[in-house]
């Protein structure tokens, strides 16, 4: 039996724009109940990558596979299973946000009689009850950004694509958008793209990186940071005082009192906490280092050798 | 309901949000009306001298059909005001994608801002086709004349937005697209100046010019050549902007 055809595929997949190779060779698979966060500085390709997964832009090589299909040679599949949230959200601010879902609800397909429970859901879960009736043209940044993304949702896609969500959001806003996405994640498969690295690690299962085009890393977005800790302690160590430590496979001073330590694949947090205790080393903190993503991001950035994908 | 018929209904819904399509509407027709009282009463002031004369001319040719013409200018630069923003705006204002994603052909979406546009200036005309139909109620007017020259508006009107919509599709500001739209009609409408001066009238130019083809109408003449140079033109116009919406899929904007 062949297990079922991943909802989104990029195979080999290439854009030029104006001579110039944009994103090159992209391979990546995505399910449903997967949330894949897309990292990358600033004209590393991220939003072409977007627009080609939406269906608004051909890839120049390679191909786009929505459910094990090619999305360029069947377009009418992005309009039922697609939902996708430009950076900039595609607003008719002459309109209030009920009259414009419910346009985006038939433009997607959704039958007729479906379409007033539908933008009622998708108002619901954007929490956009109290603006509904307002002129779209009239709402803050924030809840524009807001009705973007019900209308990437409305039509309850297999596949959700969201570039920049947060943009605009404050900082009570960004939680209640990474509890909407890890909610989206449950049942659909959704891509997003972000500058914000907390929001990758609170939102997103596996995480890609792109630089100058390329998929320089793909993996787990928790994989490795059990293994890294942030470890206070109120003696003045040695690096080598950690190596007496057998879990420790390397420690790195941040600054008097702090360290960085990286812990053997599997061992176990408690345990490492005992033998700080026992040797003595006056444990005050001890934490998940929250930099692996981030270190690695940054070497990434700060690289331009190609890095074999993970 | 089909997308296209959905991208139209959307569009007039817009239009109706907006005061701009009201303020239009209210400046055409009460310009319009001015028009049509003025001519009414050089009709009035002329009817008894016209009563002696054999084949003396009606309120038909004296006050509607000149009405119509007068609206066939007036069409010129407005039409461009109306298609502007169909496909300008929307890049302005950054909302394309939001048809390009959706999995409607392009296409499809030309003939949906198309048919948003033309009904919205359809609905002008009859508006305004409207007065001199209401001298029905007191007088003889000839009804085949002025359904003649309604259905040569109407196809003029469509061969007008079909231009006024690839200048936007093409064109990346609206003002832009309207500016670009006015000058192509208003070369079409004169490109036989010079010909006609000359006493040129069945010519290759000739052909080329929109008020050709649109004169016999307001005769009480439909000629299938005049109805298909419309059609031709608004299909050639609507294909070239379905080819810049693909140009436009494959662009950075």
């Amino acid at each position: 039996m062949t297990s079922p055809a991943p909802t989104l595929a990029l195979v080999q997949a290439g854009r030029r724009l104006a001579g110039r190779a944009v994103v090159r060779d992209l391979d990546l698979e995505l399910a449903r109940g997967e949330v894949l966060g897309l990292l990358g500085v600033n004209g590393a390709g991220k939003t072409t990558t977007l627009r080609m997964i939406a269906g608004v832009l051909a890839p120049t090589s390679g191909s786009v596979r929505l459910g094990g299909e090619d999305l360029y040679e069947h377009p009418e599949l992005a309009r039922r299973r697609i939902g996708y949230l430009p950076e900039t959200p595609p607003l008719h601010v002459e309109l209030d946000a009920e009259e414009y879902l419910r346009f985006c609800a038939r433009l997607h397909g959704v039958a007729r009689g479906a379409v007033t429970t539908a933008v009622a859901r998708a108002i619901e879960r954007c929490e956009l009850g109290e603006m509904r009736r307002r002129p779209l043209g009239t709402l803050s940044k924030g809840y524009r950004q807001r009705v973007g993304v019900a209308q990437a949702i409305v039509h309850e896609p297999e596949l959700i694509v969201l570039d920049e969500p947060a943009s605009g959001f404050d900082p009570v806003q960004a939680l209640r958008l990474r509890e909407l996405v890890r909610g989206l994640g449950r049942e659909h498969a959704v891509v997003l793209s972000t500058h914000v690295l907390p929001d990758v690690s609170a939102c997103c299962d596996r995480v890609a990186i792109l630089h100058r085009g390329e998929l320089r890393h793909a993996g787990e977005v928790h994989a490795s940071a059990t293994t890294s800790l942030r470890v206070g302690v109120a003696r003045a160590l040695r690096a080598d005082d950690w190596r007496a430590l057998p879990m420790v496979v390397a420690a790195e001073p941040l600054d008097l009192g702090h360290w960085r330590v990286e812990l053997a694949p599997g061992s176990a947090i408690d345990a490492f906490a005992a033998a700080v205790v026992a040797h003595g080393f006056g444990l005050t903190a001890l934490g998940a280092d929250a930099l692996p993503l981030e270190s690695t991001f940054l070497a990434i950035a700060a690289s331009d050798a190609p890095a074999a994908v993970a | 309901m089909n997308a296209t018929l959905l991208i139209a209904a959307h569009e007039w819904r817009r239009l109706r949000a907006q005061p701009f399509a009201w303020t239009l509407a209210a400046v055409v027709l009460a310009f319009m009306a001015w028009q049509f009282l003025l001519a009414l009463q050089a009709f009035v002031d002329l009817a008894p001298k016209l009563g002696g004369l054999k084949d003396a001319p009606g309120v038909t040719d004296l006050v509607a059909i000149p009405l119509l013409r007068s609206l066939s200018n007036l069409l010129l630069p407005l039409v461009p005001l109306v298609t502007m923003r169909a496909f300008a705006g929307e890049r302005r204002a950054a909302t394309l994608p939001l048809l390009l994603a959706s999995g409607v052909g392009n296409l499809r979406i030309v003939l949906g801002k198309f048919v948003g546009a033309f009904g919205y200036v359809l609905v002008l005309v009859a508006l305004v086709a409207v007065m001199p139909l209401a001298l029905a109620a007191g007088t003889t007017l000839d009804l085949g004349k002025i359904a003649a020259a309604l259905l040569g508006l109407a196809l003029f009107a469509g061969a007008l937005t079909g231009i006024g919509l690839v200048c936007s599709a093409w064109a990346s500001q609206p003002a832009l697209a309207a500016a670009a739209a006015f000058a192509l009609s208003a070369l079409l409408a004169v490109v036989d100046a010079g010909a006609r001066l000359q006493g040129v009238s069945n010519s290759g130019i000739n052909y080329l010019a929109l008020p050709t083809h649109l004169e016999p109408f307001f005769r009480g003449i439909v000629a299938s050549v005049d109805i298909v140079y419309f059609v031709l033109a608004a299909a050639l116009a609507l294909a070239l902007a379905t080819r810049r919406l693909d140009t436009l899929r494959g662009s950075a904007d």
